[in-house]
Parts: structure tokens; C-alpha cells; sequence
């Protein structure tokens, strides 16, 4: 099939930033799964390492919402495998094609970040772990602080760009 | 306009983060209760000066819908819960 679009990194070909105060980079597309139900944290965190996924971080993404995000691409049979180590009434949905993680991290992440989110980012309301859907700007972001002085964001593929852009002409 | 609004789910976030649909204190009426119910129901609204109910949207926040109490002379937010578990009765 001539015309398959070849699946291409959303934010190939971008610059990676590396400066003794601020350091921005795009992460690789790896796995970003959406889980829904009415369970817990602890059950979602069962369940990954029951799927053989302890490498992969989960993440607070609403009321009753998680993502479980990683590095390594998944193959369709550890997402079966994930899937039916979730309890019944809780679902699953592969966002890994639809939403790309930036890493954005050193002494000057928090203040670049204020200047687009409305979080208070300070160490006491948003620790190391915290996670918060919010607005950079008018793009809609999920932001988690990963360490002191760093933070992952994860936006909408056809929305990485701007934000990449946008955090890099900040920063740069 | 209330302008910062604490979200049970995600904390003090500024109105611009939410989309706010408006009176949730309208009870729907019955399917065959003539056009003039259906009318106000669907398009007039009374101004109140006070204390008001409206379901906000917390859009680009947890997508929860919400049920802002505040008062539409101070500004004053009263009380936000989260609209679906205050109809099932629950907390949060
Ligand atoms: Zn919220």
C-alpha cells in the first residue's frame, strides 16, 4: 500500500535544549495508556506489574483516571494481557499515537511553566509525583512534577509542536 | 465574575480553565408538556441578583461538570461540588 503514511515522531527534526538553567526535549513515543473506572491507584499499579510494565510510571489524570506512560513501544499482546488485569468496570484506552510526553527540567523549569499555567508549582502544593491537567497557554497540557527541577508535559499530537515551539522560544 | 475557582478534583484554577453552561437549578419538563413550558425551558432565563447554582465545565482541567454556588453581587463563590456524585449523593 503505497499511500500508508509512515508513522513519523511528532516532534522529529525540533531542537533539544540543553543549558545549564533549562533543558527541554522531546521524549520517545513509547506507550500512553488512558485507564477509566472506578478503582484505585494502587489497583492500576497492580495490574501494570501483573502485565510485566514495572517500568512504567502511572499518573493521576482526573477523577478516577489514570495514565500509564513509558518509553518502550507495547506489543498488542501485553496490552491484552494488561486489560484483563483490570477489574471489571475499568477501562482501557491506547492514547500512545495521540499524545506525545516533553521533558522539561532545571533551575529555571518552574518560572518558564508559571508564565503559562496557573498551578502553583511551588515544592509544598505540587511535589515530586503530583500531576494536574491545566492550561500552557491556550493548549490544554497534563503536567507532573518528576524531580525538584523537573516536570513532564503530555499534550495532543497535533498540539505538540506549538507547545514545543512556544516552551523553546521561552526558554531559548 | 467569580475568577478563581476550586475544583474538588484539582484545586484553586482560574475561570478560563472552565466552560460554564449555566442554571443548574432547571428541571427538565415532561416530553408532552406543551410548547410554552418547552420555550421557557429551553430559552429564558431569570437574572438573579444573589445567590446562584451553575453548572460550570472544568474543560481544561479533570472534564468534570461541576455545581458552582456563587453570589452574583460579590463575587463570591459559596461552595463547588461535583455534579454527578451530588446526584448519587456522595461526597466530593
Ligand atoms: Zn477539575
Amino acid at each position: 500500500m503505497p499511500d500508508l503514511p509512515t508513522l513519523r515522531p511528532a516532534l522529529a527534526g525540533e531542537p533539544a535544549l540543553d543549558s545549564t538553567t533549562i533543558a527541554l526535549q522531546a521524549l520517545p513515543e513509547g506507550h500512553l495508556l488512558q485507564i477509566m473506572g472506578a478503582t484505585e491507584r494502587a489497583v492500576v499499579e497492580a495490574a501494570i506489574a501483573a502485565a510485566g510494565l514495572e517500568g512504567s510510571d502511572v499518573r493521576e489524570a482526573g477523577y478516577r483516571q489514570w495514565y500509564v506512560v513509558g518509553d518502550k513501544q507495547l506489543s498488542s499482546k501485553t496490552l491484552r494481557e494488561l486489560t484483563s488485569a483490570l477489574p471489571a468496570g475499568t477501562f482501557l484506552s491506547d492514547q500512545s499515537h495521540g499524545r506525545v510526553r516533553i521533558r522539561l527540567s532545571g533551575p529555571h523549569a518552574t518560572k518558564l511553566l508559571s508564565t503559562g499555567t496557573a498551578v502553583d508549582l511551588h515544592d509544598a502544593a505540587f511535589p515530586e509525583g503530583r500531576s494536574a491537567i491545566t492550561l500552557f497557554g491556550h493548549l490544554s497540557v497534563h503536567l507532573t512534577r518528576k524531580s525538584a527541577a523537573g516536570f513532564e508535559l503530555i499534550v495532543l499530537r497535533s498540539f505538540a509542536e506549538a507547545l514545543y515551539e512556544e516552551l523553546h522560544a521561552h526558554a531559548a | 465574575m467569580a475568577s478563581l475557582i476550586t475544583c474538588p478534583h484539582c484545586g484553586q484554577r482560574p475561570k478560563e480553565e472552565f466552560t460554564i453552561k449555566g442554571d443548574a437549578g432547571l428541571a427538565r419538563p415532561a416530553p408532552d408538556a406543551g410548547a410554552d413550558v418547552w420555550y421557557d425551558y429551553v430559552y429564558l432565563r431569570d437574572n438573579p441578583k444573589g445567590l446562584h447554582k451553575e453548572y460550570w465545565h472544568h474543560s481544561s482541567g479533570c472534564r468534570r461538570w461541576l455545581i458552582v454556588e456563587r453570589d452574583t453581587v460579590t463575587h463570591k463563590v459559596h461552595s463547588v461540588s461535583d455534579a454527578a456524585l451530588a446526584k448519587l449523593g456522595g461526597a466530593a
